[in-house]
Order: C-alpha cells, then sequence, then structure tokens
C-alpha cells in the first residue's frame, strides 16, 4: 500500500494531507507509518491548508538534472499555518535574496517534475 | 567488551585520481596492513564504505579487495550510508572486534567519482536526500546546507565573512597535508569572490568532489599489543539520527544525530568536550564546520561563529578543528571520509602528522555524517 498518490492529490489541490495520532494526537506527513511520539499505527487523516510562511531556503545557481531550465530558482522549507509542520518544496523565479525573505508568505500550488511546487502568496 | 585499537592506517592522496577504484582501495588497504606489520592472513574480515562504485564500473569491492590481499577465503562487506558510510562502517568493525567476533579487521573506504563530471556528481549525490521532497524538488547537497546557513544567519549574528573563515582556515591546515585535495592557502576575499553554487553558499564554501581511499587496521588490545607499541585506543564510539529531510527539523541550525552521536562516545568514553585535544569534524560545506563545532558542545550554540573569528579553531590553539584540512582542503571521497579521520586521527596521536602535528596531542575527535547528518557516527581516540 502506497499513500504517496493521495498526498500528491491533496498538493496538486493545494493542501498538505497530514496524519494524526489516533492515540496522542501528533501530526505528521502523510508519508509516515508509525507515530514518531507514540509508535502507534492508526491515524485519522488531517487535510490543511497549503499556506504558510518561509522557514528557509536558498537559491540555487548550480542545478541538479533537469533543473537547468529552471535556474535560478528557490528550494524552500516553508512553516504551515497554525500548525508545528514544515514542508519543502521548489519555487521558480527567484534570483536574489531580496526577493524572498524569511518570513515570506507562500503556498502550494501542485506537483510535476519538479517536486512539490510553491508560489509566494 | 574488548577493549579495541587501530593498529595501523593508511590513504591515498585525495584529488582528481587516474587510478581505478580497485586499485586505489587496494593501494590505501596494503598501506595499513604495512603500517600495521602485520601479515595480511591476520586479518579475520574487511568492511568496505562505498557509495558510488557503480559509477567506476565496481561494486561488491569487498571480495575483490580480499582477493587481491590473497586473502579470499575471509568475510567483507560493503557499506553505503552516503558520505558517512565510512564512519558507519568503522563503527560495524568496531562493533564486531569490541564483542568478540573478530581478533582484527580491515577497514577500507573509497570513492572514485570525479571522472564523471559535475553535473553527475551534483545529481548523483542528491539521491542520498529524501529525493521525493529535496532531490526530486531541485534541492542539490550544497542547496541544503545553503538553506542551513541562510537560517544560521538569520538567527544568529553571523555573516557570510564568517563562513568563509573556516575555509580560510582549513586551506591553511590542508596546505600543510601532503595527501590533501585542494592544497593551497586562499584568503577571505577569496571566497567571497568565488561564484555563488546556492545561496549563501559560494564555491569556495563548498568541499570539492574528490576520488580517494583510506583504510585502517583495528584489533582487540591483546593483538595490538602483540604486534606494536604505537597503536592507539579507541575510547569512544557513538552514533545517533536525524528525521531524513531538514522540513522535520525543528531547528535547522543545529544536527540532532550528531548531538546523539557525541553524547553516546563521551559516555563510553567517559570524557567531555573539554578534554578533546584535536577533532576531525564533517565540514562539507563552512556552515557544517560551525554548526558541527556547536553539536559536539565545544561551543555554545551561535557561539561557533564566534569561535572561528578569534581563532579559537585553529591549529595549535584552543581546540584544533580539522588539522587534515577537513574535507573542505583534504578533499571529501565520500565513501573514504570517514575512514580519512581515523588515519588523521592515528597519525596525530602517534607521532606521524608532520607539520601540521597538533602538540601534545592526546584524545582526538573524530565526526562523520550522511546527508544532512541524517547518519552520524562519533568516535574518540587516545594515545597509549
Amino acid at each position: 500500500m502506497s499513500n504517496k498518490q493521495e498526498f500528491i492529490d491533496a498538493v496538486n489541490s493545494g493542501k498538505v494531507l497530514t496524519r494524526k495520532c489516533a492515540k496522542c494526537g501528533n501530526l505528521h506527513l502523510a508519508t509516515v507509518y508509525f507515530c514518531q511520539q507514540c509508535g502507534h499505527k492508526e491515524f485519522e487523516n488531517k487535510l490543511l491548508d497549503g499556506t504558510g510562511a518561509v522557514a528557509t531556503y536558498t537559491i540555487i545557481t548550480v542545478p541538479p538534472a533537469g533543473f537547468e531550465k529552471y535556474t535560478p530558482y528557490a528550494w524552500v522549507v516553508m512553516k504551515i499555518d497554525n500548525y508545528d509542520l514544515r514542508i519543502s518544496g521548489f519555487l521558480g523565479g527567484i534570483a536574489s535574496p531580496s526577493q524572498l525573505p524569511i518570513g515570506s508568505k507562500v503556498k502550494i500550488i501542485g506537483y510535476d517534475d519538479r517536486g512539490i511546487i510553491l508560489e509566494k502568496q | 567488551m574488548e577493549k579495541v585499537c587501530v593498529l595501523g592506517a593508511g590513504s591515498t592522496k585525495y584529488g582528481k585520481l587516474d587510478d581505478s577504484i580497485t586499485d586505489i582501495t587496494i593501494q590505501a588497504s596494503v598501506a595499513a596492513i604495512e603500517s600495521a606489520g602485520i601479515d595480511p592472513k591476520e586479518i579475520d574480515a574487511g568492511y568496505i564504505s562505498n557509495v558510488f562504485g557503480v559509477a567506476d564500473k565496481q561494486v561488491h569491492l569487498g571480495p575483490v579487495i580480499m582477493s587481491n590481499l590473497g586473502i579470499s577465503e575471509k568475510p567483507s562487506l560493503s557499506i553505503e550510508s552516503a558520505c558517512g558510510s565510512g564512519s558507519v562502517s568503522f563503527r560495524e568493525a568496531f562493533a564486531n572486534v569490541a564483542a568478540g567476533f573478530y581478533d582484527a579487521v580491515l577497514v577500507t573506504g573509497v570513492e572514485k567519482v570525479t571522472h564523471t563530471g559535475t553535473e553527475w556528481t551534483t545529481t548523483y549525490f542528491s539521491y542520498c536526500s529524501d529525493f521525493f521532497y529535496e532531490g526530486g524538488a531541485g534541492a542539490s547537497f550544497p542547496g541544503l546546507f545553503a538553506s542551513m546557513a541562510r537560517a544560521y544567519l538569520t538567527e544568529f549574528k553571523a555573516t557570510e565573512e564568517d563562513f568563509a573563515m573556516v575555509a580560510v582556515k582549513n586551506h591553511a591546515n590542508g596546505f600543510l597535508n601532503p595527501k590533501a585535495h585542494l592544497r593551497k592557502k586562499i584568503t577571505i576575499d577569496d571566497v567571497m569572490k568565488s561564484a555563488v553554487v546556492a545561496s549563501p553558499l559560494k564555491l569556495y564554501d563548498c568541499c570539492p568532489f574528490s576520488d580517494g581511499a583510506s583504510s585502517v587496521i583495528i584489533c582487540n588490545e591483546k593483538f595490538a599489543k602483540a604486534h606494536s607499541k604505537n597503536y592507539v585506543e579507541v575510547i569512544g564510539s557513538g552514533r545517533g539520527g536525524s528525521p531524513a529531510t531538514l522540513q522535520g527539523r525543528e531547528h535547522m541550525t543545529t544536527i540532532p544525530s550528531t548531538k546523539l552521536a557525541a553524547q553516546a562516545a563521551y559516555k563510553m568514553a567517559g570524557i567531555t568536550p573539554k578534554d578533546v585535544d584535536f577533532a576531525e569534524v564533517h565540514d562539507c560545506f563552512t556552515i557544517a564546520e560551525i554548526v558541527d563545532t556547536e553539536d559536539l558542545g565545544f561551543f555554545e550554540k551561535g557561539q561557533g561563529v564566534q569561535a572561528i573569528r578569534e581563532g579559537r579553531t585553529s591549529l595549535n590553539s584552543e581546540i584544533s578543528i580539522n588539522p587534515s584540512g577537513g574535507l573542505k582542503s583534504k578533499g571529501h571521497p565520500i565513501g573514504a571520509t570517514g575512514v580519512g579521520q581515523v588515519v588523521e586521527a592515528f597519525e596525530q596521536l602517534t607521532g606521524k602528522a608532520g607539520d601540521r602535528a597538533v602538540k601534545d596531542a592526546h584524545i582526538g575527535l573524530t565526526h562523520n555524517f550522511g546527508a544532512t547528518g541524517a547518519s552520524c557516527a562519533v568516535h574518540l581516540f587516545k594515545s597509549v
């Protein structure tokens, strides 16, 4: 059983599929199978809005294969609004740190061959 | 538990090497065997660490190496743990000698990738991340550490020039190391003017892609005493893990696995960070050394930059950090690096470090991790 596709489907509608531990309530990204906090294996799905703020980021100028045509671009770790959870992804069209200060509001817009795609709100 | 000792050590030069992965693995292994002064038949098993053997058309290196050493009947295995492969392999060998399964074992690490070019290496190294979230979304390894650097610059009073000072220091040390890949002195200006790879990290903030092999012979104390008076004791061994992704970590300016591995190693040795005379730490990028020196307990969180500014980590200062030149200058053949650090500890503690010797060194630490510190091992060594 893989729940990756379900996770990607949620990302494509701008959401983050998380799993809430049925025992301790700890929230995880949906790609976790046992609770990191208590080891329990039953979860309930919880859909979060894919909006948040830049926790940290980089601007890539020497890319891995497949990303040449997008360079320069940002790779961002986003803190999800209202939750103690972070998710990372690709954010195009960024050439200078002044364009993306830490704390900038960003959101998830989809998933493709660049992974999870973010854009500025 | 048996006391474990390092009896001999050897390395190839690190850099762009012409010989095959098999040849350089053998060269380092033979050097370690000769350094230990043993007959290969006395070796009970071989531990080979390597990540991208596929790049030079040779995986399953263990039996190939053992056969070339005339001990094809002895067991061997290959261990992959990204850039931490060498120390993880060393740890497994340590555990088996400590448990009494083996009297003496060969631990050799190797990497041969420079012939593949920068795009291949950047791409394949990114497979060491959690690819769905990181490599697959365009994050290179410089990019992941650059994200830690950006967080550090935001959280603490630090500048890009502070990071550059790590590179300057490690190049000064590596200049004294005949085996180093980038054996040249550099200035802060050189670092600041080098091309941006992943903002805020520039080319000279990054270690090079290197070829190289390093090897050690480790054994129990009885075996060591029977062969030499100039060996080194392994007094501590610790391991730890971190979330595989940066997003899985609450703080981007610390590496949880380093803290866990260090705590375990200090506890086993019964010492504190203050007792350490020198440390070979995982400085794949300049920011990493600053974070490492804090996570290993040498400095408070946020104070690592102050320490580098004040020269407290230079050779023969308060604590010599990366006397070999570190990954930054000595080079980073990823499967060999963790074993190479042990070679440096052995040479420092047996009076064989030449111009880069740490004066009156009795206790050394090695710290090596995989990826952004998802896996980590720390070891402590003492002169006899």
